[in-house]
């Protein structure tokens, strides 16, 4: 449960298109290995928000579809990773955000602004990475639980994650049955 | 003194209604939190979930192999898409190469998949229009000839765990690709019958034209793909935009909505594509070649390279995504399914406020919401 994934060797990376585009907003950006030839970036929590607005709405990226938001646990910290592309033209672009995690129990959860203020497709991916995997977004207007029930305990992504009713095992004494 | 009462001082409260989850027209189990003015919809809370089988959970504790046999669950009516996304992306990690006959074969049931699952759309979005006089059963009559094709090649119907990382897991009989030359040769019929009972069906035109309107920029933003993007009128198709596999090879139209993105568009657009995939299914038949099927031994100890993969593909429903992370053992690290209809749904609350209720079972239909797809 707890392997990590193996050591990526740090080479460093020539800045990619994107990421030229947003240092010279004043967003600054670490790049990654590619996955796929699709660029993949590193920001702060505090850039994200100024730098998704920037890449939506500016005309030389027009990176105007969200196709997802999806949390990732690994051993030290937990990554929100969201995937862009565009209706108009072939390029796409990976951003990552990396929150530490700082010996983080598994009700715990990190924080970080949420998008959905002005990109409504993140409203409900951002709900869901709550659910499972545990990433708080402030400002969200609306971040309840979404595919777990709502009284639902942890959040089962988590690489430390035990259920603590197990509802279908008839040998717990917690058992529903 | 008594008070004259007429229509414009009499006062009316918001009701609350729960619509669902056990609605039998919400195709599963959705809840929809309606406040209702009169008849008017004022908000809506569409309340998901209820059908959550935690398939995100169980990648990253079963192994690669046993997974492949669940991921037909995630979209239960496009099993065969699902497949093939999570094995392109897989194949995208390990760069392991899929041989062509296999990758025919892929578009083949594909596309195939594609009919069948238009079909259902087509008998049950007509029961939500309110006709039950039996013309849902047109469509499943084709959809019956389909699936008993898929079972001949998978051994099951629906859950095909047919498309394997490396390729597909058999190769069909001469006397299959026949019997799917015969369908294609009598469907465009069959088609042609739907269309003569519903397409000027003037109480489909009146249940359907101008209703549910959506807005491109609507469309945009909350990330809506697939027929119900490409019925307001945008041109927006993977197998073109971003093609996979072999569709550059292959020739057809993307069918688009020419009005302004009603629920007639979005209907249209599913039968067009439904003519598109026919013509693709036989040249798919034509070119099909000789050699190898899978270019990757299926073995219970399956694994892949380590590293991070995306792969998007068009599933009826619209871009159905796959993001594996794996750290080169038979267990995935990480996988998240990005679901069309997960997306797609989103955006329902904005086409049905200010409607009359109604509406909502025409536009909800129109926007092809499979629920477990949503819940996974």
């Amino acid at each position: 449960m707890t392997e990590k994934p193996a050591e990526k060797t740090e080479v460093k990376l020539e800045i990619g298109r994107f990421g030229k585009f947003l240092q010279d907003n004043g967003i600054k950006s670490k790049r990654q290995s590619d996955s796929n030839n699709v660029e993949t970036i590193v920001i702060d929590a505090k850039d994200l928000e100024p730098a998704m607005r920037l890449l939506k709405t500016s005309s030389e990226t027009t990176l105007n579809f969200l196709l997802c938001v999806s949390g990732v646990d690994y051993a030290d910290k937990i990554d929100s990773v969201y995937h862009l592309w565009s209706y108009e033209h072939n390029d796409a672009l990976v951003i990552k955000v990396e929150l530490p995690k700082n010996n983080m129990t598994n009700t715990q959860t990190p924080c970080m602004s949420s998008i959905s203020n002005f990109w409504p497709a993140a409203n409900w991916h951002e709900r869901e990475t709550y659910d499972l995997v545990g990433i708080r977004y402030l400002k969200h207007p609306y971040l309840r639980r979404i595919l777990n029930p709502w009284d639902w305990e942890g959040h089962p992504l988590r690489r430390d994650y035990k259920q603590l009713i197990d509802a279908l095992n008839d040998k717990n004494p917690h058992s529903f049955r | 003194m008594a008070t004259e009462l007429t229509t414009t001082n009499l006062k009316t409260d918001e009701m609350i209604i729960n619509m669902g989850p056990q609605h039998p027209a919400t195709h599963g189990v959705l809840r929809l939190i309606l406040k209702l003015d009169g008849e008017i919809v004022r908000h809506v809370e569409p309340v998901i979930g209820h059908l959550h089988r935690a398939q995100e959970w169980q990648g990253q504790n079963r192994t690669l192999f046993q997974y492949q046999a669940l991921i037909d669950r995630v979209d239960y009516l496009s099993g065969m898409f699902t497949s093939l996304a999570f094995a392109h992306a897989c194949e995208q990690i390990d760069g392991c190469e899929v041989p062509p006959r296999a990758q025919y074969l892929r578009a083949l049931v594909c596309e195939m998949n594609r009919i069948s699952s238009h079909l259902l759309w087509l008998g049950t979005f007509l029961i939500d229009l309110g006709a039950l006089f039996g013309f849902p059963f047109y469509p499943f009559r084709e959809r019956e000839k389909l699936l008993d094709l898929f079972e001949e090649i998978a051994g099951q119907r629906m859950m095909f765990n047919y498309i394997r990382i490396g390729g597909v897991i058999r190769d069909p009989k001469p006397t299959w690709f026949e019997k799917v030359r015969k369908f294609t040769q009598e469907f465009p019929d069959r088609i042609d019958e739907y269309e003569a009972i519903v397409t000027q069906n003037p109480i489909v035109l009146k249940r359907t034209k101008d209703v549910g309107i959506l807005d491109k920029q609507v469309a945009f933003d909350y990330g809506v793909s697939g027929p119900s993007l490409r019925g307001s009128g945008v041109n927006y198709d993977l197998r073109k935009v971003r093609p996979y596999g072999i569709y550059p090879d292959l020739n057809f139209d993307v069918p688009l909505g020419q009005n302004k993105g009603d629920t007639w568009d979005r209907y249209m657009c599913r039968i067009l594509e439904m003519r598109q995939s026919n013509e693709l299914i036989k040249q798919c038949l034509d070119k099909m070649p000789e050699g190898e099927i899978l270019g990757k031994k299926q073995i219970a100890g399956l694994r892949i390279k380590a590293g991070e993969g995306f792969s998007a593909i068009e599933s009826p429903r619209g871009v159905l995504g796959c993001y594996v992370i794996s750290n080169g053992s038979d267990k995935a690290y990480r996988i998240k399914w990005r679901n069309p209809s997960f997306c797609n749904l989103a955006v329902l609350p904005s086409l049905l406020i200010g409607r009359p209720i109604s509406d909502i079972m025409a536009i909800f239909g129109s926007i092809d919401v499979i629920l477990p797809d949503v819940d996974r």
